[in-house]
C-alpha cells in the first residue's frame, strides 16, 4: 500500500471537529477515502460533507441577522 | 467618545504561515520556492485592493521578509501616498531565507526569542526599515508583545506608539484545537485596545508612571462568549475565521454570523462613553489559492471581500471611522482615561441561547460575570499585583504568557464538578431546614447602568433579573446587583430578598469564593498560600498544607488569602458587621481555597459583601 497524502482540499475530521480540534485528514487512494490518524474516522468525500453539516446542529442562529444584542 | 472605529490591517508575509506546509504537503521544505513568494504577494495586493475598493485605509505592517522584496516595499510607497494607508513594522512574517541563516533558529514568534535575541531582532528588523523608508515606524506588533520586549522597543524607538500585542483567549484552548502544535499560551489578556503598564503587557496601566507608552490593541476582535468556551480561531472578525469555524450556508455561501459579531462590537459604545472598536487583520495564508480548511479559493475570496464591503457600507453611512493604528493610538490617548474601564455586556449571537456575559477590566482586574450563572464570577485576574511575567528562552516561561487567574470556570470548574471537590467561582448559596441552593443554577440576565461618583469617576452597575429560589416549604425572590467601582480594585455584590412567601422566616445566605491559581488546566503547588480571617478576636491564619481545615470568626472584618507565587492578595469583607467570616484549606483532591461570609437575610433585607484585590509583596 503507498502512502496517503492530501486530498483535494485539507478536510478535517469531523468527529475530531466537534471536540475542538483541527486536525487535517489524509488520503487514501486505493480504498478512495480519507481517515484520521488521530481517531478512528474514516469517510468518503460525500460523508465527510455530510457529516459537517450535522457538526452545524449548534449553530441554531447560524442563519439569523441579529438587529438588537439585548436580552 | 462617540465612534465605531477599525484598523484594519494587512502583512505582506513573503512566506505565509501555513502556506508552505499546506500547499507544499509532500515536498522537502523550502521557504524559498518562487511560487510561494509570488502567490504570497498577490494575495497581499488583493487584500489591499479590496480595503481601498471599500474606501478603507489600511496599516501595512511589513514583514522582515518583505523588506527584502523591492515590489513590497513599491507598493506600500505608493498605497501609502494614494490612500493614506499607514507603513508599519510586523513582528510576525520573520520567516525568510535571510533570517534563517542569521539567526540559526526556526523560531517565529518574537516573544519566544530570548531578550538578547530580541533586542538584536528588533534592532536588526527596525533599522532595515529605516534604511529603506527613512523613516521608524509608528506601530508594530506580534500575536503577542511581551512587556520586556515592549518597554524595549519604547525606549530605543519612541516613535513606536500603538502595537498588536495580544490575542483575546488565545491560550490552552487554541493549543488543543491545533492537535496540542501551537504554543500560543496568551490568555488572560483584554479584549479590546488599551495602555498597557510597563510591568506586564496584559495589565492596563494604572497611572503615567506605569505607562509603557504604547496603545496595545488585540489581534481580532472575538466574540466574547464563543471564544471563551471554545477555539478562539472560529469566533472573530476574520472572515476565514468565520469560515473554519464551518459557521456558514454551504450551499448559498452567506455568513451572517460574521456580520452580526460586527454588529455586536459597535452595540458596545452604550457600555464605553459612546466608543466601540473593531480589529481586522488576516495574514495571507488565510487566502490561499490551494483553498483552506474544506473551502475553495473562491470562498475564501468572498469572505473577505464581503468583510471589507460591509465596514465600507458602514463607513458611506457614517457610522464608522476608519483609522491606521497610529491614528487611532493618538485617538484613545485623547478619549479614555487610565482608570476607566472596558465594559462589555455580551450576549450569544451563535449557539441560539440568551446566555449574558459581562466582561470587565481595568488597571485592576479582569473580569467575567455570567448572567447563566445567577451572576456568579467566573473568570478573574489579578491585574492590581502587575506581575512581572518574563517570557521566552532563558526565563521560566518559555511560551507560557498567560496571565494567571484566580477563577477559570473551563480550566478549573466552576459550579459542577465531577461529585468530588470543588471548582472556582464567586456565588452565593441559601440555605434552609437543610435545603442548599447555590444561585449559580439560577439562569437570569442583566442590565447595566452607571452612577456618578467623586472625582470624576463612576460605578458600574450589573442590575440581575430577580430569581426565585424553591425550598420545599418557603419560596424566596431575590436580586443580585454587581458593582464595579471605578479605581478601587472591588466588586461588590448586593442581594436583595424582594419578598419570602412567609416573611417571618429566615435563610441563611453564604457568600463564598473558590479559588486557586494558574494559568492551564493543571494544578499548581499551593503550599505557599496563606488564609487569614480577621475580626474581633485578632488575626488566625491557615498555612495552605492541603489538609481541609476550616476557621469561622463571628463579625469577622475580612476574610483574605495571600498568594506569593503570583503577588496577589485577595480578600472578602461584609457590610453586615455581625456576618460571620471563614476560610477554608483545601485537599489534594480539591486544590482550592475558600473565602466566605454566612448570615441570615429576611424578606426585604440586603447584605453587601465585596471582593478586593491587591498586589502582595
Amino acid at each position: 500500500m503507498a502512502q496517503a497524502g492530501k486530498g483535494k482540499l485539507n478536510y478535517r475530521c469531523p468527529s475530531c471537529f466537534l471536540r475542538d480540534l483541527d486536525i487535517d485528514m489524509f488520503y487514501d487512494k486505493e480504498k478512495k477515502e480519507y481517515y484520521c490518524i488521530r481517531c478512528q474516522y474514516t469517510g468518503t468525500e460525500k460523508d465527510i460533507l455530510e457529516k459537517n453539516e450535522l457538526i452545524r446542529f449548534r449553530y441554531r442562529d447560524m442563519y439569523k441577522r441579529f438587529s438588537s444584542f439585548e436580552v | 467618545m462617540d465612534k465605531f472605529i477599525v484598523n484594519i490591517i494587512h502583512r505582506p508575509e513573503m512566506v505565509p504561515e501555513y502556506a508552505e506546509k499546506v500547499t507544499g504537503h509532500g515536498k522537502i521544505e523550502d521557504i524559498g520556492r518562487k511560487a510561494l513568494l509570488t502567490e504570497s504577494l498577490d494575495i497581499f495586493k488583493f487584500q489591499q485592493e479590496t480595503a481601498h475598493k471599500n474606501g478603507l485605509k489600511t496599516t501595512i505592517q511589513m514583514t522582515y521578509a518583505s523588506l527584502f522584496n523591492e515590489e513590497a516595499v513599491a507598493i506600500a510607497k505608493e498605497h501609502h501616498e494614494e490612500y493614506g494607508d499607514e507603513i508599519a513594522l510586523s513582528l510576525l512574517g520573520l520567516p525568510c531565507k535571510e533570517f534563517r541563516e542569521k539567526y540559526k533558529t526556526k523560531d517565529f514568534c518574537i516573544w519566544m526569542f530570548s531578550m538578547e535575541d530580541k533586542k538584536s531582532i528588533v534592532d536588526d528588523v527596525f533599522g532595515k526599515f529605516k534604511d529603506i523608508f527613512g523613516f521608524y515606524p509608528e506601530s508594530t506588533g506580534s500575536y503577542y508583545m511581551d512587556a520586556d520586549l515592549v518597554n524595549y522597543i519604547k525606549e530605543t524607538y519612541p516613535s513606536v506608539k500603538c502595537a498588536v500585542a495580544t490575542c483575546w483567549e488565545e491560550g490552552p484552548k487554541a493549543y488543543h484545537t491545533c492537535n496540542n502544535s501551537w504554543y500560543t499560551l496568551l490568555d488572560g489578556g483584554p479584549w479590546n485596545p488599551w495602555i498597557p503598564s510597563k510591568q506586564n503587557i496584559h495589565a492596563p496601566a494604572a497611572n503615567e508612571e506605569e505607562d509603557s507608552g504604547i496603545v496595545a490593541i488585540p489581534h481580532l476582535s472575538r466574540d466574547l462568549i464563543a471564544c471563551y468556551d471554545g477555539n478562539g480561531s472560529n469566533f472573530g472578525t476574520h472572515p476565514q475565521n468565520v469560515l473554519r469555524g464551518m459557521i456558514y450556508d454551504t450551499k448559498t455561501w452567506e455568513f451572517p454570523y460574521l456580520f452580526n459579531l460586527i454588529d455586536q462590537y459597535r452595540s458596545l459604545e452604550k457600555y464605553n462613553n459612546g466608543y466601540s472598536y473593531n480589529m481586522m487583520f488576516v495574514g495571507p495564508g488565510w487566502l490561499n489559492k490551494m483553498g483552506r480548511w474544506e473551502c475553495p479559493y473562491e470562498l475564501l475570496k468572498k469572505s473577505y471581500e464581503e468583510g471589507c464591503a460591509y465596514y465600507g457600507k458602514l463607513k458611506k453611512e457614517g457610522k464608522l471611522i476608519d483609522m491606521t493604528m497610529a491614528e487611532f493610538a493618538d485617538h484613545f490617548r485623547e478619549k479614555k482615561t487610565y482608570t476607566e474601564p472596558e465594559c462589555a455586556l455580551w450576549r450569544d449571537i451563535l449557539y441560539g441561547s440568551t446566555k449574558q456575559l459581562f466582561w470587565y477590566c481595568d488597571p485592576y482586574m479582569r473580569a467575567c460575570i455570567n448572567m447563566y450563572q445567577g451572576g456568579a464570577l467566573v473568570d478573574l485576574r489579578p491585574y492590581a499585583a502587575k506581575l512581572e511575567w518574563p517570557v521566552g528562552i532563558g526565563t521560566p516561561h518559555v511560551q507560557d504568557a498567560s496571565y494567571p487567574f484566580l477563577i477559570q470556570e473551563k480550566y478549573r470548574a466552576g459550579y459542577f464538578t465531577h461529585y468530588a471537590g470543588e471548582g472556582t467561582l464567586r456565588s452565593a448559596k441559601l440555605i434552609y431546614n437543610g435545603e442548599e441552593v447555590d444561585l449559580a443554577l439560577c439562569r437570569t440576565s442583566a442590565a447595566f447602568s452607571e452612577e456618578a461618583i467623586e472625582g470624576g469617576m463612576k460605578k458600574r452597575i450589573l442590575t440581575l433579573k430577580p430569581v426565585d429560589i424553591e425550598f420545599e416549604d418557603l419560596k424566596v425572590t431575590l436580586q443580585t446587583k454587581v458593582i464595579f467601582t471605578e479605581d478601587t480594585g472591588e466588586i461588590t455584590y448586593e442581594r436583595k430578598v424582594l419578598s419570602m412567601s412567609d416573611p417571618t422566616k429566615k435563610v441563611t445566605l453564604n457568600e463564598y469564593m473558590v479559588a486557586c491559581y494558574g494559568t492551564t488546566e493543571y494544578p499548581e503547588d499551593m503550599t505557599a498560600l496563606t488564609l487569614s480571617v480577621e475580626g474581633p478576636e485578632g488575626k488566625r491564619d491557615i498555612a495552605y498544607e492541603y489538609k481541609c481545615r476550616e476557621d469561622y470568626m463571628e463579625s469577622a472584618d475580612s476574610v483574605s488569602c495571600i498568594l506569593p507565587p503570583i503577588e496577589t492578595k485577595v480578600s472578602m469583607g461584609c457590610a453586615k458587621k455581625s456576618a460571620t467570616g471563614y476560610i477554608k484549606e483545601g485537599y489534594a483532591f480539591s486544590p482550592m481555597f475558600t473565602l466566605g461570609y454566612e448570615t441570615e437575610i429576611g424578606d426585604k433585607e440586603e447584605v453587601a459583601t465585596w471582593l478586593r484585590l491587591e498586589k502582595a509583596n
